[in-house]
């Protein structure tokens, strides 16, 4: 059984760099700037994006999404260039199904695909040691920015210590502390996986596509939506920004995601509102909302969760209301999967060496299927969407809706 | 450490840590150290290559010459300072060599 690790012994950096003060606080933001002299934007801001706080760590972080381009497309290509070769040498067809054990043990130990993997998870680990390093070693200032957020509005926050269940508590990506295991996890998720879009989200330009492409319900009435899973909230401020009258709220199991979430609305000024709670398990009244929508939620959660995650939306969806769950098998013609070596060494590369932990519990669940059993309506050809750092897929592919009758 | 220093309202969970600090994928744990410590000095290079053409732009414009620098000769104050930024980059680029396995395997991976 894995070993709970408890941060209070374990983790990180230590030694005295913690409560220094941060040294360069203000604001030259473009955008308003709620937070008064507790607001860290020592190099202002680009667009809606605050800047990282020093010159070396912006550079650090346009490295590391070089570097990702480069891995993500030239030493992919080679390690499964590798891949067919190995398979081929061994009289496999890498176009044909086999058992995963054997795809495995196969190519695990090649060298090229070996290096693949160990870049894959170095680059993300110097990324994610390098923004700690920055936020621990200006541990009171940055705690303060997000205490002075806490209680300011427009938007509420609301936080419920104690809820998370196990399996929301592993560092999936790497991310250290995971989703819930540190204060800063929303910093770290915000500015650590810009470069999982390969430069192209600084601006939350995925989330504002995503939120573009939301149908409405059919008698358009469009008074309430949640983001499920809404981790550091930009596809909820981007909703709020294609709704401006809607009420838009966003639920994450991470505390300290819907804490920076929070504090990042009240930052830019934006009225949305954030619960710390499980998608299964909102809270919210029946058939209050007229559009759910997440992003990348259910491949991060148990299959039961994600059973679970459908009823619930059916539940708090009103007659008529719309589901719009954007995942990277959300899409009808991806979502049938084969067993080929190709097949089971990207999947395993993705579960097991960038710590997807529910890759293959997403992966065999009977997505739609549960969201008829819940009672929607499963409408297969919706909008088209992109998903994550899939850059190739111009126009993006066509997504699932599931439609609660009226 | 990372629980902070009390003074601050937290959230933070207990959390499942991964196995990564105890994996090896080039057959030789000190491989793969010599590998991730490559991966770093690509970040470190590009990281002061930028500084420089930031300087560089800087400097034009306020009509400082490439001679001026090379003729130039650090106070003791930052000879001091730039000593101590030396000691944190070797760290940083080599503290990798010095990997020993901190923790347990926390994660059942079952395939490797």
């Amino acid at each position: 059984m894995s070993e709970l690790f408890n941060r209070r012994s374990a983790m990180g950096f230590t030694g005295g760099a913690a409560g220094l003060a941060y040294s360069l606080m203000g604001s030259h933001s473009a955008v308003a700037a709620n937070l008064g002299s507790a607001d860290i934007e020592p190099r202002g801001t680009d667009g809606i994006l605050e800047r990282l706080p020093n010159l070396d760590l912006e550079s650090y972080d346009e490295f590391s999404t070089s570097t990702r381009v480069w891995i993500n497309t030239d030493l992919n290509r080679s390690a499964e260039r590798r891949a067919v070769q190995i398979l081929r040498e061994n009289g496999l067809n890498p176009r044909e199904e086999m058992p995963f054990e054997k795809a495995v043990s196969l190519l695990a130990d090649d060298p090229v695909i070996s290096f693949r993997n160990h870049a894959w998870q170095r680059l993300q680990m110097h990324m994610w040691t390098e923004l700690r390093r920055e936020f621990y070693n200006n541990y009171d200032a940055y705690m303060s920015e997000m205490e002075a957020a806490d209680n300011k509005g427009p938007g509420v926050l609301e936080m419920s210590p104690g809820i998370e269940p196990e399996y929301t508590k592993h560092e999936i990506h790497m991310q250290p502390g995971g989703y819930t295991g540190d204060e800063f996890a929303g910093h770290l998720y915000h500015y650590g996986t810009n470069n999982f879009y390969n430069g192209q989200n600084y601006q939350d330009e995925r989330h504002v596509s995503l939120a573009n492409a939301v149908p409405v319900p059919a008698d358009g009435k469009v008074m309430r939506i949640l983001d499920a899973g809404s981790s550091c909230g930009q596809q909820v401020v981007a909703l709020k920004k294609r709704f401006p009258d809607a009420e838009v709220w966003g639920v994450d199991i991470g505390a300290p995601m819907v804490r920076y979430s929070h504090m990042r609305a009240v930052d830019m000024g934006v009225d949305v509102n954030f619960r710390h709670a499980l998608s299964e398990e909102t809270g919210f009244p029946d058939g209050y909302f007229d559009i759910v929508t997440s992003y990348l939620l259910h491949h991060e959660i148990t299959e039961e969760a994600t059973y679970q995650t459908i009823r619930e939306t059916e539940r708090i969806l009103r007659p008529g209301g719309v589901y719009f769950p954007v995942d990277v098998y959300t899409n009808p013609g991806r979502r049938r999967i084969d067993g080929t070596g190709m097949r089971h060494i990207r999947d395993w590369m993705t579960h097991r060496w960038n710590h997807e932990r529910w890759w293959y519990e997403y992966q065999r669940a009977d997505f739609f299927g549960e969201m008829e059993r819940a009672g929607m309506n499963v409408i297969e050809g919706g909008p088209k969407t992109q998903v994550s750092s899939q850059v190739s897929m111009n126009g993006g592919i066509a997504n699932v809706i599931g439609i609660k009758p009226a | 450490m990372a629980d902070g220093n009390g003074k601050h309202k937290t959230y933070a969970t207990n959390f499942y840590k991964t196995d990564i600090d105890n994996v090896s994928f080039l057959g030789n744990p000190h491989i793969d150290n010599i590998a991730t410590t490559l991966m770093a000095m690509g970040n470190e290079l590009w990281t002061n290559r930028k500084r420089i053409h930031v300087l560089e732009s800087v400097m034009r414009d306020k009509g400082v010459t490439a001679d001026l620098i090379e003729q130039y000769e650090p106070t003791d104050e930052e000879r001091a300072r730039w000593a101590k930024e030396r000691e944190v980059l070797v760290e940083r680029l080599y503290s990798h060599f010095a990997r020993v396995d901190e923790y347990e395997f926390s994660s059942e991976w079952k395939d490797k």
